[in-house]
């Protein structure tokens, strides 16, 4: 119902480091400062003092355990909008509201033109869309358009506001469709990949995997003789909560 | 610590006269926090938006290994209530005291400004203040140099920050490196120039096992004098923490330590209505190992307990984890009523704190005396020395945590009847 662009002159995005993300919410926190303030209508929070508080957020970090058979490791996972080259989020836009900007490749909604809809939502494979239950619009990853371009800022601030934030310097700005740019030169140094690449959106923000281990010995045994040394492995129980379970399953599924 | 022992001794009445022995209460918080309730006299603060601040190089300053830095908060909002800086409260009441150094010598307060006075002016050695950047009459000097009365609009100029940036040559090993020691000297960060020599051999300690032994002039008492020879070992070494004679892994057979979670160093007010939707409730974590050997599943709610109390949590497993220790957030757990959460909101129900857990004291030494349980050089409680036991929960028991104090009252304005007039 939307067109996208045949090209873009650039593709713009993040390239996420996930072996230098310590989960510190840091870009979480400093998105939705900066966004809530935005050419968009705040982010909203539901219940902000109740029993289930909820609200609108461009980017959220997951951690995760991963069983790597020895002793686990931990790994956060920040997710947000991927601006994907073909992204069905905005194909399914009645209204035009959504859409791929063709000078940079940036997923946009308007919020004038968005009649809250979800049906974005309900196409991002990703879950990266939001929507605002006070403003009945959806929500998602503008790149931080209103600094990236803006000259009034020092250059050094024309970044996206999680990318300016990230502590450990795990989140990288660039053009991914120029090869010759350093995040895409550091996609290809640290085998960077897209997620769900089978469904075909084509993400332009990448992931840096994590590092091997270098302690590729497993835990030593305990000292002592205690209960805990000696339980066989056997009877250990695997977490199950129950949007992990969800995970687990889906993630089985779609790996068919 | 002791959260219940606390409460006891903050609500403790004489048997004859049903006075408070606390008498009097004096406390300040920009918030309803769990303390309020038990004082008698509560200064309401301002919020870090609304007051000066200095984050000095005294403390947690913002330098790196390159270049020394400290910075200021400015007030971006008027307080729309009636509230006051709790630092320019402090200095009133210095002043009103005439206590030294908040008062010149005809009597009169020394920083009528408040605050933001005292950072510019206040001098800990002559010509040395909080603030090392923008100093002396001209605000060229760094470090050392006379009050400038135009420090803070420089800071405010700069970003609210400033940076000594180290030359290359003062940059490596500055321990021993003479240009950065004599500069370290010129702007008063060290009293002298002297090389800073590492001693794994620490001969200071050992002036105290010698006094201990007998040697020497001034003597140590006598009840102090095993210990002293015990620890004041002049070569590091390793002993279990005060309090386990070696037994205690019998009945409290599982370390259990706490941290804050990043997220909540973005502000210290852990209420704050972003951060509560990252962090509103905490888990005990535990070995799957761990847990197999207790017959806990995960999701399972156990009781933990020390030698001074129980607290009841839900737990969730994991394998990066050491099996003999559990962990959890800190900062998270909240007292209902409190910080102007829903009497049911997650924190209270879901969160919990080891403080409840931890003694103040350790158990009794030679003589009977009770040593602080704290550690003895800086003084910063021993919150990872805690010990604990871990059991199943009743099933049949509410899924919340446990201890469960009454929801605090907060009042309203019917409750100040002055004011309500």
């Amino acid at each position: 119902m939307t067109s996208l662009p045949q090209t873009t002159n650039a593709k713009l995005g993040l390239v996420i480091d996930l072996d230098t993300c310590v989960g510190c919410q840091a870009c979480a926190t400093s998105c939705k400062e900066w966004n809530t303030a935005g050419y968009s209508a705040p982010l909203s929070d539901e219940d902000p003092y109740g029993s289930d508080p909820h609200g609108t957020w461009l980017n959220r970090i997951h951690s995760y355990e991963v069983d790597d058979g020895r002793a686990g490791q931990t790994v956060h996972f920040p997710r947000s909008c991927l601006h994907c080259e073909e992204p069905d989020c905005v194909t399914v836009c009645p209204t035009g509201a959504s859409y791929k900007r063709a000078e940079d490749g940036i997923v946009l909604v308007n919020p004038e033109t968005c009649i809250g809809c979800k049906l974005c939502s309900w196409a991002c494979p990703y879950g990266a869309r939001e929507y605002d239950y006070s403003d009945g619009v959806m929500k998602k990853c503008t790149l931080c358009v209103d600094r990236i371009y803006n000259e009034s800022f020092e250059p050094e601030d024309r970044l996206p506001a999680c990318v300016r934030a990230c502590p450990t310097g795990a989140r990288h700005f660039g053009d991914l469709g120029d090869p010759e740019s350093d995040v895409s030169k550091l996609v290809a140094d640290r085998g960077g990949f897209d997620l769900l690449p089978e469904f075909g959106y084509k993400p332009v923000n990448k992931y840096l995997p994590p590092r091997p281990r270098r302690d590729n010995e497993p835990p030593a045994p305990g000292l002592s003789q205690s209960p805990i040394d000696t339980v066989d492995s056997s009877v250990l129980d695997t977490p199950r909560d129950p949007l992990e379970r969800f995970f687990a399953w889906a993630d089985q599924m779609l790996s068919r | 610590m002791n959260t219940p022992g606390t409460l006891r001794h903050l609500t403790a009445t004489d048997p004859e006269t049903g006075a408070y022995r606390i008498p009097k209460i004096i406390y300040s918080d920009a918030y309803f926090s769990e303390m309020v309730p038990y004082a008698d006299l509560i200064l309401p603060d301002t919020t870090y938006l609304e007051r000066w601040d200095c984050i000095s190089l005294l403390d947690r300053p913002i330098s790196d290994p390159d270049g020394a830095a400290d910075a200021i908060r400015q007030p971006v909002v008027e307080p729309d209530r009636d509230v006051r800086p709790f630092q320019s409260a402090l200095l009133d009441l210095g002043a009103r005291l005439s206590l030294p150094g908040f008062v010149t010598e005809d009597g009169t307060a020394k920083f009528p400004g408040g605050y933001p006075d005292y950072i510019v002016n206040h001098e800990r050695a002559p010509n040395v203040g909080p603030l090392a950047g923008y100093r002396g009459h001209d605000g060229g000097a760094f470090g050392k140099g006379a009050p400038n009365p135009d420090q803070l609009n420089a800071y405010i100029a700069n970003g609210c920050f400033y940076r000594h940036e180290l030359a290359p040559n003062q940059r490596y090993y500055k321990h021993v490196n003479a240009g950065y020691l004599n500069w370290a000297k010129d702007t008063g960060f060290n009293g002298s120039a002297d090389p800073i020599v590492f001693q794994l051999y620490l001969e200071p300690l050992q002036k105290f096992r010698l006094a201990a032994a007998g040697h020497g002039d001034v003597l140590p008492p006598e009840s102090h004098r095993q210990r002293l020879l015990q620890f004041f070992d002049p070569v590091p070494f390793w002993y279990p923490p005060f309090g386990d004679d070696g037994t205690i892994g019998d009945t409290f057979p599982l370390h259990a330590i706490t941290q804050r979670p990043m997220a909540m160093y973005h502000s210290w007010g852990s209420q704050n209505a972003w951060l509560r939707q990252i962090h509103g409730d905490n888990r005990l974590y535990l070995n799957r190992r761990t847990a197999a050997a207790y017959d806990i599943r995960d999701d399972d709610w156990v009781w933990l307990s020390s030698d001074i109390g129980r607290v009841k949590c839900q737990v969730r497993l994991m394998d990066g984890v050491n099996p003999h220790t559990v962990w959890t957030w800190n900062a998270i757990g909240k007292r209902r009523g409190a910080w102007g959460l829903a009497d049911d909101a997650p924190e209270a129900k879901r969160g919990f704190l080891l403080n409840h857990l931890i003694s103040e004291l350790l158990p009794a030494r030679d003589g009977g005396y009770r040593f602080s349980n704290s550690d003895p050089v800086t003084g910063q409680a021993a919150w990872y020395d805690l010990r604990v036991a871990i059991e199943k929960a009743d099933a049949a028991e509410a899924e919340e945590t446990r201890p469960r104090f009454d929801p605090l009252h907060r009042p309203t304005s019917k409750d100040l009847p002055e004011a309500a007039e």
